[in-house]
Order: structure tokens, then C-alpha cells, then sequence
């Protein structure tokens, strides 16, 4: 049979041949494996749970420190007891936001789509996926790593790039589990269908798991330095676009492809009604895949990244809305005539609602991209408003609404209570509004704030913490509506748990029958010019025009899985390479400048730390010319500063102020009391304190595998440092800091604790630029002089 | 199965394709012109964006609107005045003018608040209200101050943040400070000083 099956899967492409008959007709029987769609589906549920507490705490811990110091008139302070949330080590923001978004994006999500795809494919093939065993593979490794990334991120073990800060032992088991278990399976078990066209659900699929491999790999490239720690091998600019690259991508190939493919299945099925257009499936499918890849430097408008590629991430943007769209409208267009069954079916209810917020996001979207709209909504809360809407209202409702619909059928029983479902709904929907609405208010209420003038010329708002305090109403209405929506989840937990108990004993497998699959038998329709009189051109010209609505070459392509493949692969790569080359090959896009020197060896131990703590998920290091920016922070940002950061620190958002000028604008005592208790010295700061560090000791000894790693990817580190003095040279300097530290009537003793380097590391940020260019501590003359011969003909280049 | 797709009296009587997976049909419907209309837009906004932008000599660069603003601004500000002098007398007039207060003002609380507090009282940094001075004797000694840093760094150097201007008012707003009563002052450090001697005009 398999062999029958392999031969007529090779003759497909023939077009010739199609027309044979085949005469004999063998019923071949199979059954579907639906525990491993039930074994998916609980996980969702319970990595659902865990992913909205987690994000219920953090945004707790937004407010909480605008109330812990709170005294009543009898001197008591009632939330004193809260405190823990903002200076145990393993619960701050830095470490718990990554946890948030990891579990929300690759547990939750990922889970769902998992069994979504593990369900439908199985049906729309007509066949069992390939392997049990590499389904079995993929659930507990997938599972093993939710578990590892649980356990290592509130460690502060990260590589310090957003929706990618998995380090690098897990990003290999990733890389393993998703295409050697997952995407083998999903292909084989294309390979071996009954089915001879892939419906469109499938499409959204194989673009999922292609470009997802894609991006994990490239981003994810580094050097390890042990097995918790890794330096990108990409630095500042470069890796800010690779980040974006990926972060964008992630968005699109994970949280919507295969969510839109997800809809295909689920949407007719719930509502039993056929799907509104074939061809603007076709359209919207190969624009969306194309046009995806394009747009992640609209993450970085203004930044140092050079405009060009700010430019082409801002129309790929704003040409992405219609393709976006085209699947929203092909979900809703579907229930026409159907919609009076909204009333009675939560399913529905839970898809229409997750499709508006993928139609309001996806408009949203590019609107956002635009510069201009950019420049006020970068690093405020707009960015987090609009990024719940898309996985609150889409990802969320859409796996909800699939969870109802399949838990009574792959438990075969009745749903527990489709009352509870309701409510599930309209608490949810309540807590998306509650979460989104002050949140965009928050965003554009800071955003405005940034940049207000006074009469005089100054800024209206020149303290910080001013525009933060503001936020606080609008974070506690956030609290509320992040509390509603768990609350829902947990209902929906409870229903999908009381609905399990009501099993049967033992689960019936029905066993089908279907041909195997037989060679195509397309006809290549013929069609005649529909022009009167007109040239030759003309009517090859109509009649090509014919050809390509009649979208019959795409029926051929939906029988060829390899082909397909090819072609979402040639999409989505070639858009990618012809963004990155140039990137990396003009070296005009990061001028270099002579006097940005390496950081020490203390200095490097002390990024490590603000990486390792998460900083940047609060504080930016990238000051865009904007007169209101620089008037606040100084001197912008310029390309060639970043080279020897591996990764970036750029950042996303500004909880706290942007840093990249930060050295030199305080006394290191400052910062040690500052992050000692930053209330101390700024008492409406909402910024989790770190005691710890002041106690911690540092760990010279690791310094030198780190900075012979950092000279390994192209840090110009001197001899010295490279061959064995890193550790002397950071004692050194970490003694002599101290000790301004002690002269200043600071704390004794913090020579060998982790303090200093990241103070030192603090006092360092943004300083090069206007030192003279001279060679400093632990730099290679020789390699110096060798950058500066490199600068000298890359100028005579331009 | 239950959710097999039995046309019934509310289903479109728009054609179908002959396509069926798993019980799923599709209609075979054109995709919307509009939305082919507005894909078209999106395509031809970004060809003209693309053509003024980058590749005409109408467009500007955000680099160039920046130095714009900071000539603006400085024509604005110091116009009338030009380069400030840094002597004693020169810093000491700056106090009367309610444009540079508020200005330095708003300079002083977004940079110098964090270490001096917001109304001068002292934090880390001394109290600025006070009697009592560490590297000062005179206005332009607050100037140097400002300009050089002090205490091995503990003051940092804020030539790189201020202007010669910006750092000429913002003596002159702290020698203001002098004599003011803030919420929490710091106890004194250094040595009392004269009064600040300002000559008539």
C-alpha cells in the first residue's frame, strides 16, 4: 500500500499522465490518535493558567510599590506585607516578564496550535500522523522545555533578547523538538495523506513550521561561555535587526499563521457553514507570507538602525493590512446567514470576538508602524495595549472558543456547562476591555507627557518618575481586567475538568475507510480571449489574466506538499536575505567611531548582570534624535556605539528612563543606594529593589572564559586581558571603585561584590563618544591601529 | 457526524467549489474588490513614500530636523542674548530673568533631583539651600562645579549634557537656591560663605 501510495505521489507533478484511470478502488483503514490531541489540550488549559498569574503578578508588581510605603495615621502599614514582590531576587520584573511572555507565547499559544494542528491534520488528511512515537516526542519535550525555561528564567539565566532569552542548551532542544519531531511528523504525515489537495488550514501549517525554524535558528546564534551564559554572535545594530527580525516573525508565524489555520479548521466546523472564498484564501495567504517576513525594523523607527530599513519595515507594514484582513474577513464572511446562531453557541461567540481583535490589531498594526504615529507610541504602553489586544482577544479567545468545541469531543461526552462557558465569555471579554482601554490611555498619556514643552522652552515633565506616578490609576484598572480574564481561564478549567471526569471508560476509536490516494486528474481548462479587437499581446495578455483567477495552477500546487514547501520557503527567505545581506554587507550602515572602546573586564561582568536581571525589559539604552529625547537624555544615539554589545540592550519600553547616557550622570554612591532601595532616593519609583547585590559576591573567576569568548566574536581585547590578567584587571578596577565609594560615605566592603561591576558597568554606558580616541586599558594597540587603518579605507570607500 | 455542512434555506446561494475536507466546502467567491482596491493604495502610498523619501531632494532626515530644532531652540532662547558671560556678576543677573528660571529649573529637577532632591534639599548630594558650601566661593566657582565636576566624580562633569549657556543659567538657578527653606534638608556640610554680592547696574 505505502509503496502504491509513494509512486502515485511522484506522478502527481506530471501533467500529462493525469488523465489515466484507475479502476480498482482499495479501501485502506485507519483511525485517528486522539490522545495526543487530549494530552495537548489539558496542557494548554493548565500552561493557560500559569501564563495569565504570572502576568497577573507582574502587573501587581507595577503597583505595589506606589503603596507598600503607605502609612495610615495610626502608623501602621497595611501593605507593607506585599514588599516581597519587589525585592526578592527571583520574583523582580526583569526575570518574571520573560517568564510571562515565554509561558503566554510558547507554552499557552504554543500548546494550542499543537493540538489544533495534531486534530485537523489528522482529519483533513484522512489519515494517522506518521508517527505515534514522534508525536509522544514532541508533547514531552515540548513540555521538558516549558519546564526548563520555568526554571532557568526566574534564575536570571537569559541571553537577554526578547521572546528569545531562552539560553542556549534549550534553544538546541527547541531547534529538535519542533522540526526533528514535530515538523518531520507534520511532513510524513503529509507525505502519506488520502487526501490528494491540502485545504488551506494546512497551508498556514507549513508556513508555521518553516519559518519558525528559520528564525529560531538564525537569531539564536551565539557563543557559549559555560552552559548557562552566551554571547550573541551578532553585536548592536546587526543584532537589533536580527532580534526584530525574529521578535516580528514570532508574532507572525507563531501567533498568527498557524492561528488563522486554526480558524480555517474550526470556524466552518463550528459553524457548519462553508467558508466564504476559496481564491481570497489564495490571495491572502501567499501577500501574508510574503509581506510578513518584511516587517520587523518597524520595531526600531528612529533608532540607530539605519533608515532604509526603518523605511521598508513601515510600507511592508502598512502593505500587510489587506492580507491580514483577507483572513479576518474569510473567518466572519463565513457565518453568513449564521449568525443568529451567535445566541446560543459560546464557540462562536469566542471566534467572532478573537477575529474582530485580529482584524482591530491587524489595522492597529500598521498604523503603528507609521513613523510619525511611532515616534509617539515607541517605548510607551500603546505597544503593550496593542500587543494584549492581539493575544488576549485573538490567541486567547480563538484557542478558547477550539477548546470548547473539541473538549466533548475528544472526551466524548457533553460539555460540563455551556452556562459557565458563557460567562467565561463575557468575564473575559469585560477583563480584555478593563486590561486595554486604560492601558492605551497609560501609553498615550506618558507618550505626550515625554515630549511636552513648557512656555519657556523646558520640558514640562523633566522628572521621570512624574510621568510613571501618572500611569498608576491606569495600572491598578489593569490589575482588575488582567483578574477577570484569569478568572474566566480558571472557569474554563474547571468546565474542561469536570467535562474529562464525565469520560467514558474506555474511549471509542472509530475506525475509517478511504481509497489511497490516486494520481490527480486536473484538466488545464482552456480559455479564449474575451477582447474583441486587440493585438496578439492583448489576448495572451486576457487570457493569462483568466488563467491566474481561475487560480487552477494553485489546485495543482495544494496536490504537491514539496512543492508548496518550496515555494513558502523561496517566500519567506528571500524577503528575509534581502533585508539582512544588506544590513551586514554596506558597512556604511554602522559608521564606525575611533574613540568607542571596548568595556573592561568589570564592566563586561557588569552587563552580564544588568542582562542577566533583566533591565532592559523596563530600561532602553537608545536615545532617538527627537529634540524632546535628547533635551531629556542627551546626545542621541549613533550606530557605531554599539558595536562590541553582544546582544543589544536597545530595549522595547520605557518603565524607567532610558540609560544610554547614563554613565557619569550620577555618583557611583548614587546608583549603589539607588538599587540598594530605589524609593530611597526616588520615592515614587516603582522599580523592584536589588539588596542582593550589595551581598552577592562576584565571580572573578569567570570573567576571563567571557572576555575570551567577547574577543572570540571580534572585541578587540588586548593580549593581556585575552591571555589571563581579565580578573586582575577587573579587582583592580572594582578596588578603586570602591573606594570613591567609601570616600563618599558609602558602604565599606563592596570591592568583591556584584554591585560594583554593574555600577561600573552603569558608569560606562554612553561615556565613549565624547572621550578623545585614545587606546585604553586592556585594548591591543596593534588591533587599534588595525581598526583605525579599516576605518580609514572604509571612509575612502564612501 | 453532527457538523456535517448541509446547505439549508439560510445558506448563500453563492456557487461552491467542488472542494470538500472533512466536511469543510468553500464557496467559490472573488476575493472583495475592495480589497483589492485598498492593497493597491497600500502598494502605491509606498512607492511615492519610498520615491520622496529616499530618493528625492525633497525629503529631510530626522537627524536634520533635530538641528533644526537645536538651532531654533537656541535662537529662541539666547537670541537676544548671545553667549553668556561666566563671571560672578553674569550669573548673578541671570537670576532675574523668569525665562532662564524656569528653564534651568526644569534642568535642575530632570538631572541634578536625583542627588541634590528636587528642591535643593540634599540627598546624596549637599544641601543647596543652606550656608554652607565644599568647593564654593563665589557663583562662578558653581559654575565650574557644574561644569568640571568635583569630589572625584561624586559631582559628575555636565559639560557634555549642558551647553556653555545652559550651564551659565543653571549657576545662577542654584546660586538662587541659597537661602531657601526646602522639605527636608540635609545637615550642613563645608564651610559657611559670604553672601553672594550682587552690583547694581
Amino acid at each position: 500500500m505505502a509503496e502504491s501510495q509513494v509512486a502515485a505521489g511522484t506522478r502527481t507533478g506530471l501533467m500529462g499522465r493525469l488523465g489515466e484511470r484507475h479502476e480498482r478502488v482499495h479501501l485502506e483503514q485507519y483511525s485517528y490518535d486522539d490522545d495526543i490531541v487530549r494530552k495537548f489540550l489539558t496542557v494548554t488549559v493548565v500552561w493557560g493558567l500559569v501564563a495569565f498569574l504570572v502576568g497577573l503578578i507582574i502587573a501587581l508588581q507595577l503597583v505595589v510599590p506606589s503603596v507598600i510605603n503607605y502609612t495610615t495615621a495610626s502608623g501602621s502599614q497595611p501593605f507593607a506585607f506585599l514588599t516581597f514582590l519587589t525585592n526578592v531576587p527571583f520574583l523582580t520584573f526583569g526575570r518574571l516578564r520573560p517568564l510571562h511572555t515565554n509561558a503566554a507565547i510558547f507554552a499557552f499559544a504554543g500548546n494550542a496550535i499543537f493540538a489544533a494542528i495534531y486534530y485537523s491534520t489528522q482529519r483533513l488528511c484522512k489519515t494517522r500522523m506518521w508517527s505515534d512515537r514522534l508525536s509522544r516526542l514532541h508533547f514531552w519535550g515540548w513540555q521538558l522545555i516549558i519546564i526548563l525555561a520555568a526554571l532557568t528564567l526566574p534564575l536570571g539565566i537569559t541571553q537577554g533578547k526578547e521572546y528569545a532569552e531562552l539560553e542556549w542548551p534549550i534553544d538546541i532542544l527547541i531547534a529538535a523538538v519542533w522540526l526533528g519531531f514535530f515538523g518531520t511528523n507534520f511532513f510524513m504525515t503529509l507525505k502519506v495523506r488520502r487526501e490528494r489537495h491540502m485545504y488551506v488550514a494546512l497551508w498556514f501549517y507549513i508556513a508555521t513550521i518553516v519559518t519558525v525554524t528559520m528564525l529560531h535558528v538564525v537569531n539564536s546564534l551565539v557563543i557559549p561561555a559555560g552552559l548557562f551564559k552566551s554571547y550573541s554572535v551578532y553585536a548592536g545594530v546587526q543584532d537589533a535587526m536580527i532580534q526584530w527580525w525574529y521578535g516580528h516573525n514570532a508574532v507572525a508565524f507563531f501567533l498568527t499563521t498557524p492561528f488563522l489555520g486554526m480558524m480555517y479548521y474550526f470556524m466552518p466546523k463550528a459553524a457548519e457553514r462553508p467558508v466564504y472564498s476559496y481564491r481570497l484564501s489564495i490571495v491572502h495567504f501567499w501577500s501574508l507570507v510574503f509581506i510578513y517576513i518584511w516587517a520587523g525594523p518597524h520595531h526600531l523607527h528612529y533608532t540607530a538602525l539605519p533608515t532604509w530599513a526603518s523605511t521598508l519595515g513601515m510600507l511592508f507594514s502598512v502593505m500587510l493590512w489587506m492580507p491580514s484582513w483577507g483572513g479576518g474577513i474569510n473567518g466572519l464572511l463565513t457565518l453568513r446567514g449564521a449568525w443568529y446562531k451567535l445566541t446560543d453557541d459560546p464557540v462562536l461567540k469566542f471566534f467572532v470576538v478573537g477575529i474582530t481583535f485580529y482584524m482591530m490589531s491587524t489595522f492597529e498594526g500598521p498604523m503603528l508602524s507609521v513613523k510619525t504615529v511611532n515616534m509617539l507610541s515607541h517605548y510607551t504602553d500603546w505597544t503593550i495595549a496593542h500587543v494584549h489586544g492581539g493575544t488576549l482577544g485573538w490567541n486567547g479567545f480563538m484557542t478558547f472558543g477550539m477548546i470548547y468545541w473539541l473538549a466533548p469531543r475528544i472526551f466524548q461526552t457533553n460539555l460540563y456547562s455551556k452556562k459557565m462557558a458563557e460567562w467565561h465569555f463575557w468575564i473575559g471579554t469585560l477583563g480584555i476591555l478593563l486590561y486595554v482601554i486604560p492601558i492605551y490611555v497609560a501609553g498615550i498619556t506618558q507618550g505626550l507627557m515625554w515630549r511636552a514643552f513648557d512656555q519657556s522652552g523646558a520640558l514640562a515633565f523633566p522628572d521621570f518618575v512624574e510621568t510613571v506616578a501618572k500611569l498608576m490609576p491606569f495600572y491598578w484598572i489593569r490589575v482588575i481586567g488582567g483578574t477577570l480574564y484569569f478568572a474566566g481561564a480558571v472557569m474554563m478549567g474547571y468546565n474542561v475538568l469536570r467535562t474529562w471526569m464525565a469520560r467514558p471508560a474506555v474511549y471509542e476509536v472509530p475506525v475509517l475507510s478511504t481509497p489511497a490516494l490516486r494520481p490527480e486528474r486536473i484538466v488545464r481548462p482552456t480559455f479564449r480571449s474575451r477582447l474583441g479587437g486587440n493585438t496578439e499581446l492583448g489576448h495572451k495578455g486576457d487570457v493569462f489574466i483568466q488563467n491566474l483567477q481561475s487560480a487552477w495552477w494553485h489546485r495543482v500546487l495544494e496536490g504537491v506538499p514539496s512543492k508548496f514547501i518550496f515555494w513558502t520557503i523561496a517566500a519567506v527567505a528571500v524577503a528575509s536575505v534581502l533585508e539582512i545581506i544588506p544590513m551586514f554587507a554596506i558597512r556604511s550602515n554602522v559608521p564606525s567611531i575611533a574613540s568607542v572602546q571596548p568595556y573592561t573586564p568589570l564592566e563586561l561582568a557588569g552587563r552580564d548582570i544588568y542582562v542577566g536581571e533583566g533591565c532592559y525589559n523596563c530600561h532602553s539604552q537608545m536615545i532617538r534624535p527627537l529634540w524632546a529625547e535628547t533635551k531629556r537624555y542627551g546626545e542621541y544615539s549613533k550606530p557605531g556605539e554599539f558595536v562590541y554589545d553582544h546582544p543589544f540592550q536597545w530595549g522595547s519600553r520605557r518603565i524607567g528612563p532610558d540609560l544610554a547616557r547614563e554613565g557619569g550622570m550620577r555618583s557611583s554612591l548614587w546608583h549603589v543606594l539607588h538599587l540598594q532601595d530605589p524609593r530611597q532616593s526616588s520615592p515614587q519609583s516603582i522599580m523592584p529593589a536589588y539588596p542582593h547585590l550589595l551581598d552577592d559576591p562576584l565571580d572573578f573567576a569567570q570573567i576571563q572564559t567571557r572576555v575570551r569568548v567577547n574577543a572570540m566574536l571580534g572585541v578587540p581585547y588586548g593580549e593581556a586581558v585575552r591571555e589571563g590578567k581579565a580578573a586582575e584587571m577587573a579587582r583592580t578596577q572594582a578596588l578603586k571603585l570602591a573606594d570613591e565609594i567609601v570616600q563618599a560615605d558609602g558602604p565599606k566592603g563592596l570591592e568583591n561584590k556584584q554591585i560594583i561591576a554593574l555600577v561600573a558597568y552603569l558608569q560606562r554606558l554612553g561615556t565613549d563618544i565624547s572621550k578623545p580616541a585614545p587606546s585604553e586599558t586592556g585594548t591591543d594597540p596593534a588591533a587599534a591601529a588595525s581598526a583605525k587603518k579599516a576605518e580609514a579605507s572604509r571612509t575612502a570607500d564612501r | 457526524m453532527s457538523e456535517s455542512m448541509t446547505p439549508n434555506e439560510s445558506l448563500p446561494a453563492d456557487p461552491l467549489t467542488d472542494h470538500e475536507y472533512d466536511g469543510i466546502r468553500e464557496f467559490d467567491n472573488p476575493t472583495p474588490g475592495w480589497w483589492y482596491w485598498l492593497f493597491g493604495a497600500s502598494v502605491a502610498f509606498s512607492v511615492f513614500y519610498l520615491a520622496f523619501w529616499h530618493f528625492s531632494v525633497a525629503g529631510w532626515t530626522i537627524e536634520e530636523a533635530w538641528s533644526d530644532d537645536q538651532r531654533a531652540e537656541f535662537v529662541r532662547v539666547f537670541g537676544s542674548v548671545g553667549q553668556l558671560k561666566t563671571d560672578d556678576q553674569s550669573i548673578l543677573q541671570q537670576i532675574d530673568n523668569p525665562q532662564f528660571m524656569t528653564i534651568a529649573k526644569a534642568a535642575f529637577v530632570g538631572n541634578c533631583s536625583a542627588c541634590h532632591a528636587k528642591d535643593g534639599g540634599g540627598l546624596v548630594g549637599v544641601n543647596l539651600c543652606d550656608e554652607n558650601y565644599k568647593n564654593i566661593k563665589n557663583p562662578s566657582d558653581i559654575f565650574r562645579v557644574i561644569t568640571d565636576g568635583a569630589n572625584a566624580g561624586a559631582m559628575p562633569s555636565w559639560k557634555r549634557t549642558f551647553s556653555d549657556n545652559e550651564r551659565v543659567i543653571l549657576a545662577a538657578y542654584v546660586a538662587s537656591l541659597r537661602g531657601t527653606t526646602p522639605a527636608n534638608p540635609k545637615a550642613a556640610e563645608g564651610q559657611p560663605i559670604a553672601p553672594w554680592k550682587k552690583t547694581e547696574k
